[in-house]
């Protein structure tokens, strides 16, 4: 892994070549963080630090399906454009230095928060999930598969389950294309329901972006794409986060 | 779709309709999560408090809560209720309330730390979760076992973890299996708005094949 940083390092003069697996590229200075492009936000997204666990990496109970998709975009990485994004137990270990605006954000002395698509922490349970990001088109896939935790009608994945990763691949799209911070709303429209343990794939798409919004749809169906399990939309508020302040 | 969940489900012995739903008394030996614990703060241990005692007239009835399903004979293995899978006090702590003869239920919702999105906030992912349970109970309670059909949420203002919120949900109308079901998500003083939602249930039939 710190073999392959440093690696990443020496070719950063190539604007398509992103490193494969672990999206590691080196942080830029603080004067930069307040711009709002894609790779900024990508790079302090996608930390140099190996020591957090990231959770999107295979493990014994992924499906051979998640496996084969997974190697498939995981080769992407290398030429196509696309990055995977690595994912911790909270969001706050994606942002480290930034903070929400004033206002909005929450003191706590709580230490123990943790992103609620990471919630359940043993292997194959609960959400199993990778997203990779497309940044020139602004679109993610993200790949999911529901363990038994998650069960809603019996044999199959709770439908708040699955909004629950339609919302986290949209936040993770939207503040990645544009600093989307908040969602507004959320329409889903559920057609089929997921077997647990079966893989299903969500494409998410920006469609625009004005007034401070950022507008995405999603269809998640089966890997064959000959079931579609729901459509859905979101919207969600730009808002920039701002440097934490050093004391 | 719904026609082969619904064969999927009498496969598995699971007839739709009110005495099998989860709520029965079969349930007697499983723990009761809609019960006070120690996670709970104050707020929702005194909402709780005021709904018991509206209970008392028999207008409203407190849900009990199960960890497992037990529509079916052969379960999924290790399947636990979704919002029943994390441990006291760091995900979803919640009790529902029901109003039968205005159709209503109210859920009373306690976020804790597992369950965020922005930093001190909950994640949109595990509100969606609640709006979808409590109108969803409120469908079946009034019609018997029904599925999400679609559900449109607008989060207007975000909810910090660990902080207690009222959810009502109520039919708004009913179109033969249709399920029309209305959701806001309020502060404990009701002066602030968090999300409203719809959403459309459709009752499972359970003599289509």
């Amino acid at each position: 892994m710190i073999r392959r940083g440093v690696q990443a390092i020496a070719r950063l003069g190539h604007p398509g070549a992103l490193p494969g697996a672990s999206c590691v590229l080196p942080r830029l200075d603080l004067a930069s963080a307040f711009a709002s492009s894609t790779d900024n936000l990508i790079s302090r997204f996608c930390l140099q630090k190996t020591d957090l666990k990231d959770y999107a990496l295979p493990n014994a109970s992924w499906c051979p399906d998640m496996l084969s998709l997974y190697q498939e975009f995981l080769e992407k990485t290398k030429s196509g454009g696309w990055i995977k994004l690595p994912s911790f137990k909270s969001n706050r270990d994606h942002i480290q230095g930034l903070k929400l605006p004033s206002g909005l954000a929450v003191t706590s002395d709580k230490g123990d928060w943790r992103i609620f698509t990471r919630c359940i922490p043993a292997e194959g349970q609960g959400y199993e999930y990778v997203i990779f990001f497309h940044p020139s088109e602004k679109k993610s896939v993200c790949l999911f598969q529901p363990g038994p935790y998650l069960e809603g009608a019996p044999g199959f994945a709770h439908g708040g389950s699955l909004a629950a990763i339609m919302d986290e691949t949209f936040s993770k799209t939207a503040y990645l294309a544009g600093e989307g911070l908040f969602t507004l709303s959320l329409s889903i429209r559920f057609k089929n329901l997921i077997p647990l343990g079966s893989l299903a794939v969500l494409n998410v798409e920006v469609e625009k972006i004005e007034d401070q919004k950022l507008y995405m749809s999603c269809v998640t169906q089966s890997r064959d794409q000959q079931i579609v399990y729901a459509k859905s939309s979101g919207v969600f508020l730009q808002l920039q986060l701002e440097e934490e302040s050093l004391q | 779709m719904l026609r082969s969940c619904a064969a999927r489900l009498r496969t598995l012995g699971a007839v739709p309709g009110p005495a099998r739903r989860s709520f029965s008394s079969e349930k007697a030996t499983q723990k009761d999560y809609s019960l006070p614990n120690p996670s709970w703060t104050k707020d929702i241990r005194l909402l709780y408090d005021q709904f018991m005692k509206k209970c008392e007239d028999g207008s409203w009835k407190r849900l009990p809560s199960y960890k497992y399903t037990k529509f079916v004979e052969e379960q999924t293995p290790k399947a636990q209720i979704f919002t029943r899978s994390l441990e006291e006090g760091l995900g979803f702590e919640y009790v529902m309330f029901h109003n039968e003869a205005e159709k209503r239920v109210v859920c009373v919702f306690q976020g804790g730390p597992h369950l965020q999105g922005n930093h001190g906030y909950v994640h949109g992912g595990a509100i969606a979760t609640m709006i979808d349970i409590t109108a969803g109970t409120c469908a079946v309670l009034t019609g018997g076992y029904a599925m999400t059909a679609n559900l449109n949420i607008n989060f207007r203002r975000p909810i910090p973890l660990c902080s207690v919120v009222v959810i009502n949900s109520q039919i708004d109308k009913i179109e033969g299996r249709k399920y029309f079901i209305s959701c806001d998500i309020r502060s404990v003083d009701e002066k602030t708005l968090y999300s409203e939602a719809t959403s459309l249930f459709i009752k499972l039939d359970p003599n289509k094949a």
